[in-house]
């Protein structure tokens, strides 16, 4: 009998499973979404605006206003996450305020969603008039992405390997040089896909904008910040609260629409390390 | 401790004056007092951690990019205080080149290599012809156009060591700081980075850390024992090696310390 052997394939055997496993949650995962919504697979329910009749009703407001909320998060909270990582990695001196700064975030980033909701009612709602508008979502959405863009971006450019800051700088390069041509090209893979993770966890959240008062019936989509806040999430939410079987097709299409639109970003994502890539001297 | 002996009438190019550096409460370096002649090649040896490297890299103030490093003490460069207020760091740099022991190029062609020293300080002139002349000084230039072109992590260890001095060089700095730069080299590649530095010497003034005693006794005119961060001696390279005056030195050439 040869031991080691053995138990590397007994372990191997175990990896195997647990792989298998989660392919097959995928794969029924996939099915049973696509089996409710079956009878909604139409082009006109992505457009559609939904209806006391679940044979007329459509996402075509809450899409929109999902891809509102993501282009928002995204423009709020990416430069302001990116910009925090570079100034706390590259410019604070490492101090104990950069290390409070950091155990803060590491902390705001385990804080559950619902209670960002509850800050942005006060915050962005109320306390800057904002209204249950697709501002205050993006808003408040976008505070919650923040924490995982900066902690990721953090690790990402602390990865960068100190030698080759060392080296430009030994060249007679300026700090700006040096994070613009050699740091943030080495760590933007890594901040890609630590923003691209950010952004899609935080474009499927209902709970921070049910509590802002997302309109739950919306006939018109929305043309802009200001229009009220409706989204793909909190859309699922009102569908999935009534008892008819047709609601509950209903809600598995728009779970289909909003993973359309995470797959949308992902392979924005994508196309922008692509491009780096390719543009990379 | 020795006063260096002055050959010439200028001022030396580098001088240290009681300089101490320390990494939080680690202490690197201890009330180092040594200065560097023009057109002088200076060794420093001495065994691992005995401040080498970070005696460097005090002459272009690299060490202050290290967070919790307290230097004390003065480092002259032509006679101008470099830690004074009005002195830009940066400039520091562009004026006293170094070297590392790894070769650490950037991620691009031979070219982009070459030419990140002058592009990051805005040079005027044409990139490609100096990149020419400086891969013709370090000899990697066969005189194709491809050789610029090249992806620069493809070249050997030893290639790439000659692309980080030719990268250096193209700043036309004064001082070169060579901070091991053949320890990670074959035998074969290490004798041409030798051969470089050799020819280096008519137009630059070149402080050379190294470990290869014989490598010290080779190359350099004046030659400094660094020893758990104080300078043991420093000398003439023929005198402290054939008649040094501190016991520990003649321990560290006769191989006592390793």
């Amino acid at each position: 009998m040869n031991a080691p052997t053995r138990r590397r394939d007994t372990l191997g055997i175990a990896c195997g499973a647990a792989a298998a496993a989660v392919m097959a949650a995928f794969v029924l995962l996939a099915v049973f979404l696509l089996g409710e919504a079956r009878s909604v697979a139409n082009p006109d329910f992505l457009l559609d605006a939904p209806s006391r009749a679940a044979g007329r009703a459509g996402v075509g407001p809450a899409l929109a206003g999902t891809l509102w909320l993501a282009l928002l998060t995204a423009a709020l909270a990416l430069p302001v996450g990116i910009g925090t990582a570079i100034y706390l990695e590259e410019y604070a001196s490492r101090n104990r305020l950069a290390a409070l700064v950091g155990s803060a975030l590491a902390s705001l980033a385990g804080v559950p969603s619902v209670v960002y909701g509850v800050a942005g009612l006060a915050l962005f709602v109320r306390g800057l008039g904002m209204g249950p508008s697709i501002l205050a979502g993006g808003c408040t959405l976008a505070v919650l992405a923040l924490p995982t863009v900066i902690v990721t971006s953090r690790v990402a450019i602390r990865a960068v390997p100190e030698e080759m800051r060392l080296a430009a700088y030994s060249l007679g390069a300026t700090r700006w040089q040096v994070v613009r041509g050699e740091v943030l090209p080495a760590a933007a893979p890594g901040i890609v896909a630590g923003s691209c993770h950010a952004l899609t966890r935080t474009i499927g959240e209902a709970a921070p904008l049910l509590v802002l008062g997302a309109a739950a019936f919306m006939t018109f989509a929305p043309h802009g910040p200001g229009d009220p806040l409706t989204s793909l999430p909190t859309r699922i939410f009102a569908w999935t609260t009534r008892s008819e079987q047709d609601f509950a097709s209903l809600a598995a299409g728009a779970g289909i629409a909003l993973m359309l639109v995470l797959l949308l970003v992902n392979l924005a994502a994508l196309a922008v390390r692509r491009r780096m890539r390719g543009g990379a001297r | 401790m020795n006063a260096p002996p002055t050959r010439t009438e200028a001022p030396p190019v580098l001088a240290a004056e009681d300089l101490s550096v320390r990494f939080g409460p680690k202490t690197a370096l201890t009330g180092v007092t040594l200065s560097v002649a023009r057109g002088r090649v200076v060794s420093i040896i001495g065994p691992s951690a005995s401040g080498k490297t970070t005696l460097l890299r005090a002459f272009n103030r690299l060490n202050e990019l290290t967070p919790g490093v307290v230097t004390t003490g003065t480092v002259r460069f032509n006679g101008v205080d470099i830690h004074d207020e009005g002195v830009d760091p940066v400039e520091v740099r562009r004026r006293v080149g170094m070297v590392f022991q790894q070769a650490t190029l950037f991620p691009g062609s031979v070219f982009d290599n070459v030419a990140f020293g002058p592009r990051a300080s805005g040079y005027a002139g044409d990139l490609q012809e100096l990149a020419e002349e400086m891969l013709t000084a370090v000899d990697l230039w066969s005189g194709a156009a491809e050789d610029l072109d090249a992806p620069a992590l493809t070249l050997s260890a030893g290639q790439q060591q000659r692309l980080c001095i030719a990268r250096t060089l193209a700043l036309k700095p004064e001082v070169l700081l060579l901070d091991e730069p053949a320890s990670a080299l074959d035998p074969a590649a290490t004798a041409r980075i030798e051969a470089l530095i050799h020819a280096l010497k008519r137009d630059y003034t070149i402080v050379l850390a190294t470990h290869g005693r014989r490598q010290a006794a080779r190359l350099s005119d004046m030659t400094a024992y660094l020893a758990g961060g104080e300078l043991v001696e420093y000398g003439p390279t023929e005198s402290l090696f054939t008649n040094p005056r501190d016991s520990r030195t003649e321990s560290y050439l006769t191989g006592r310390i390793p």
